[in-house]
């Protein structure tokens, strides 16, 4: 809705200068006309897909049919704090998250860093053992995860949840952070080991200081599947009090009468964090990959 | 989510180089000294293990599975396999095959048309396109579990927001998740919602390492603006294309939360793709073999493709 707003201020100085490519079609009429006609489309389609998230926020804030609220309120917040376990679901999902984020970093990025730089048939025996092992569909891998948990106790069990997450980044934060490391010249390295530094050292002075970006993308990405992920969460989680957040979103379709205002209120809460994530880190993940590797072809 | 890398990992195994930077001399690595393997062997340890564990493990178990009569609980006795001749047979299996496929079809061109769509008009001078471009990666973003909710909200019943609007239009009042065809299709639109910014971002990102001056060259050379585009454009972004059909291949049938969230695999199964099949087979009729011979040949069928379209690759970074 802002767009419509920001629309003429910022049209009308942007016609001179527009079509770097082609000059002389951009300053014809027909061309004034085509772009007029592009923002339109652009500006309809993007109102259309955004309907379900627009609806969600207005839903969240307006007062609920019991509430004597008028206007837009925070009461659905926080009635939705108070009456349910949401406060205990979001600590849920944000200690599962973060762990995974950390150890997922912490593992892939010196497995990273192997695949990078050494070069023996082991080495690549195991980063093609990774690319098989990422199309495997995790359904296959989820029932025996939950034998195997089950004896362990690590059913019904946040650090379970954990270690499954962690395991699922493994093969692609793996990559993430060998194609960074990639990026990263040897013989920075190689200066330090005059200097008489080991190749652990090396690593964790020279490479992994230089590769902010790298690890940043490879902890968006492990940010997102944890965040987000429902599959595992229905499998493995059992009691209230445990599930994580998408896990205590489903549990308001199984009363009888859907609370909207509660559910929409903690659907707020819960596409927050990845939308903060991603538009502050939206550089690192895009640029430093999808543009990276198709320029570099 | 899996883009970045999916890409990079096709890249490293497209230059045939599993491991090692591009270009680097080979012989310089080529001599580890035993310290070196040493380190390097405990630098990968922690990633191993995991593998094996969330990985290794249960694809091993889970052939085990496919094999035995078993439950949750006991292995069961082995029966060869019967558990695939049984699968095979069923009538379910293959409704849930069907609706994967169509699932697929439409969700990979779906959203590839309309983000290819998006990313050509993106990329010409609009007023206000940079927000426009991050607005639009919204759907992807939002946690599914949220933007099914929304969508719950917005079709689920006959007296939700958008069967309203049919009504007072006088089309009608469909049932979008009550009717098996429209529920289906209702899916298709959802999964095509979801992903269509993934396939946004993917061309964009092949349009911007797309020279302009060729463009230039050929419409001096009096090519229509549609002979650029078939001619020029779209081949040069083929790789790029197929790794994002790949991707979103690999999306569609491993998809469960689009489908299950917004209908539960109903009405009357109509939405029941393979995995929501797998899923409740084992979950919740209990029976573990089937379930897991229902994933194993679903992995199959995208292994097959996948190498198929991998072939592609190879073809269009060759020409």
């Amino acid at each position: 809705m802002s767009a419509v707003l920001h629309a003429h201020p910022e049209s009308g100085p942007a016609i001179g200068v527009a079509g770097t490519g082609k000059p002389n079609r951009a300053l014809s009429e027909a061309g004034l006309r085509g772009r007029w006609w592009r923002f339109t489309a652009i500006l309809a389609i993007t109102a259309i897909m955004l309907v379900p998230i627009v609806v969600t926020v207005l839903l969240a804030f307006t007062p609920g049919p019991n509430s004597t609220a008028t206007g837009l309120t925070f009461e659905n917040i926080s009635n939705v704090f108070s009456k349910t376990l949401a406060a205990t679901w979001l600590q849920n999902s944000l200690v599962t998250t973060l762990s995974t984020v950390v150890v997922s970093v912490a593992v892939a990025a010196p497995a990273g860093y192997v695949l990078s730089r050494g070069r023996s048939k082991a080495v690549s025996g195991y980063s093609l053992l990774l690319f098989v092992m990422q199309s495997l569909p995790i359904i296959t891998s989820v029932v025996p995860l939950f034998i195997l948990f089950a004896g362990m106790g690590l059913v019904d069990n946040l650090m379970g949840l954990t270690i499954i997450y962690v395991g699922s980044t493994m093969t692609v934060a793996t990559w993430m952070m060998a194609a960074y490391f990639d990026s990263i010249p040897i013989s920075l390295e190689e200066a330090s080991w005059i200097d008489g530094c080991s190749v652990f050292g090396s690593f964790t002075k020279v490479v992994l200081r230089n590769s902010l970006p790298g690890v940043l993308s490879t902890a968006i990405f492990a940010f997102l599947l944890a965040w987000n992920d429902y599959l595992v969460a229905i499998v493995f989680l059992r009691s209230n009090e445990i599930f994580t957040l998408p896990m205590g979103v489903q549990s308001f379709f199984q009363q009888n009468q859907t609370d909207w205002s509660g559910v929409m209120a903690l659907a707020v809460i819960m596409m927050l964090p990845p939308i903060i994530v991603f538009a502050s880190l939206n550089k690192y993940f895009s640029v430093g990959g999808i543009g990276g590797s198709l320029a570099g072809r | 989510m899996a883009l970045t890398t999916a890409q990079t990992g096709l890249n490293r195994a497209r230059r045939g180089v599993a491991p090692g930077g591009p270009g680097k001399p080979a012989n310089r690595k080529s001599k580890l000294s035993s310290q070196t393997r040493k380190t390097f062997f405990w630098l990968l340890l922690p990633s191993i293990a995991l593998v094996i564990l969330i990985n290794g493990y249960p694809l091993v178990y889970a052939s085990i599975q496919a094999t035995h009569n078993g439950s949750l609980l006991d292995t069961g006795e082995f029966v060869g396999l019967d558990n695939f001749a049984t699968v095979l047979a069923s009538e379910a299996f293959w409704k849930a095959a069907r609706f994967t496929l169509v699932f697929t079809i439409v969700g990979v061109f779906g959203s590839w048309l309309l983000g290819l769509g998006l990313a050509l008009l993106l990329r010409t001078k609009i007023p206000a396109g940079g927000t426009f471009k991050v607005l639009l990666l919204l759907p992807w973003v939002v946690p599914i579990v949220v933007s099914s909710t929304a969508w719950n909200w917005l079709v689920g019943t006959p007296d939700s927001l958008i069967p309203s609007i049919f009504r007072n239009l006088g089309l009608g009042t469909p049932l979008f998740l009550a009717d098996p065809t429209l529920a289906a299709i209702t899916v298709c639109i959802f999964k095509v919602w979801v992903s269509f910014p993934f396939m946004m971002m993917m061309t964009s990102a092949a349009l911007a390492s797309v020279d302009t001056t060729v463009y230039e060259a050929a419409s001096m050379d009096g090519a229509t603006r549609w002979q650029q585009f078939s001619q020029i454009t779209l081949p040069l972004i083929a790789r790029s294309t197929y790794i994002s059909w790949i991707l979103m291949t690999i999306f569609c049938v491993n998809d469960f939360p689009t489908i299950y969230l917004l209908t539960g695999g109903g009405p009357v199964d109509a939405t029941t793709s393979l995995v929501v099949l797998a899923y409740r087979t084992v979950f919740q009729d209990f029976q573990t073999g089937p379930g897991v011979a229902i994933a194993f040949l679903m992995t199959i069928t995208l292994v097959v493709i996948s190498v198929i379209l991998y072939r592609q690759i190879r073809k269009s970074s060759v020409e």
